[in-house]
């Protein structure tokens, strides 16, 4: 497995944390600000020492490139595709006059959310070319 | 290089098997690119760039041709047999 797969594996496993530790926290406390904290736990993407491989100057090959640049990619394409099925559906549940009034906490979350999707969709993209082969 | 007619086949396994059983890490580093990326172009899950097909065939010391062979729909041959078949 390369370093890349296993940083990919990490970050599912990460994002899988995060979202049980967000579930156990509002099963607990409700919908509160304190749900957000469950995201902390993101912190622990820059734990794996494979994760460092930027700033140690290892290089990636060609191969290596071309997947990290189609993961980054489509997760670019999920993340459009969420912000624009959202605003569909709100438009079409509140209509398209309405004004929304959330607190910050709740946008904080959604945005956290957001970063949530991008990542599990590069982490499993990463994961598919690797094994079916990046010209797929 | 993905068109449904036509294949790129490579004969990287049998190159390093004429070379004294080259090992993927051996060709890897000596082409400026990991062994898992060797393994992937053995298994054809991977398109070489040009870059990287001449440093391979650098490193066995043969022509471009020997090393990677490009057929279409109706040349002798095709389709291609399953030793070093790469891409379809």
């Amino acid at each position: 497995m390369t370093d890349s797969e296993k940083g990919a594996v990490w970050m599912l496993g990460v994002v899988a944390l995060t979202s049980a530790a967000y579930f156990v926290v509002l099963a607990l406390r409700g919908d509160s600000p304190v749900t957000g904290k469950a995201f902390a736990l993101l912190a622990l993407m820059a734990v794996p020492k494979n994760s460092w491989r930027y700033f140690a100057g290892r290089r990636f090959d060609e191969r290596e490139k071309e997947i990290a640049h189609k993961a980054l990619l489509m997760s670019f394409r999920a993340m459009w595709l969420l912000v624009v099925v959202s605003f569909v559906f709100m438009a079409r549940v509140k209509g398209m006059d309405a004004a929304l009034s959330l607190p910050m906490w709740k946008v904080g979350e959604g945005l956290c959310w957001l970063g949530m999707l991008s990542l599990a969709v590069q982490a499993a993209t990463t994961l598919v070319l690797y094994r079916r082969g990046s010209h797929v | 290089m993905s068109n449904g007619n036509a294949t790129i086949r490579n004969h990287i396994r049998r190159l390093r098997f004429e070379h004294g059983e080259m090992s993927q890490d051996k060709l890897g580093s000596q082409a400026g690119v990991t062994r898992h990326t060797i393994m992937a172009l053995e298994a054809g899950k991977y398109f070489p760039s040009l870059l990287l097909a001449f440093r391979i065939a650098r490193a066995f010391g043969v022509g471009l041709e020997q090393v990677f062979e490009y057929s279409e729909a109706g040349d002798a041959g095709f389709p291609a047999s399953s030793e070093g078949e790469s891409q379809k």
